[in-house]
């Protein structure tokens, strides 16, 4: 089972770390964490993807909404240390040109 | 390498996502520990989305248990991965040489031409009330 972490840094950014894989069955939790800390004042996210195994067109699919809801709330969401089946999948659906990936999680900010 | 094959039946629910995906990642050894892991993923990227298309739309007219079942052969050999999948379900009203990669800011519309993208055949066929769909990556 794909466990989503949610944490807030010191700097007030949200983390969201999706472990395992991201696909029909999780996808909705991912967005929803991002919606839950977007709509509690938390505008500025990453998604930490260091341990995302899979992910697939529902998983993208929340991807971009979480980034449409960060900029309509002021703030934005961005990506950082995708595996390799995650930049594959990113670049194949050109995605990585909105969603371009930091190599840390701290430098995504 | 002779020819090695598995055949899976699982019912038409999220959850058996998952699963297919564990018993792919455990068949590995025994179908081809050759197979590169570009092709293991790009094979197993579409395989996730034309499941995750039959278990979305096949199923959709069933008000009641039984759930519908979905039969899986995945078969490898020295030239290509390929997998076939046959399920009862309502007709898919796909086109999939018109399926294209939808804009950047688009939510959902991206699993088909993901798959057509991901491998080098991809077919669907209605045959007898029969919905097969087979995917094929030719092997790197």
């Amino acid at each position: 089972m794909t466990e989503i972490e949610t944490t807030v840094t010191e700097r007030g950014v949200g983390v969201v770390t999706p472990k395992g894989r991201v696909t029909m069955t999780t996808a909705p939790r991912l967005r929803e964490a991002v919606t839950d800390l977007v709509d509690a004042g938390t505008i500025r996210i990453v998604v930490d993807l260091g341990e995302t195994t899979f992910l697939d067109s529902s998983g993208l699919g929340s991807l971009v909404a979480g980034l449409k809801h960060c900029r309509q709330g002021g703030g934005d969401l961005r990506i950082a240390r995708p595996t390799a089946a995650v930049s594959t999948v990113l670049q194949m659906t050109n995605l990585d040109r909105i969603l371009t990936p930091r190599d840390t999680v701290e430098e995504a900010y | 390498m002779p020819t090695r094959s598995f055949r899976e039946d699982f019912p038409a629910v999220p959850e058996s996502l998952d699963a297919l995906q564990d018993r792919l990642a455990a068949a590995w050894t025994d179908l081809g520990a050759d197979v590169t892991d570009h092709d293991r993923l790009r094979f197993e990227m579409a395989v996730v989305e034309i499941v995750a298309n039959i278990i979305e739309h096949a199923g959709l007219t069933d008000t009641r248990p039984p759930v519908r079942m979905i039969t899986c052969v995945v078969t490898v050999d020295d030239e290509e991965v390929r997998a076939e999948f046959a399920d009862d379900g309502r007709p898919a009203a796909i086109d999939l040489s018109a399926v294209f990669m939808p804009g950047e800011d688009a939510e959902s519309g991206r699993g088909l031409a993901l798959a057509v993208a991901a491998v080098d055949d991809l077919r669907y066929e209605r045959e007898d009330g029969i919905n097969r769909w087979t995917v094929v990556c030719v092997r790197s």
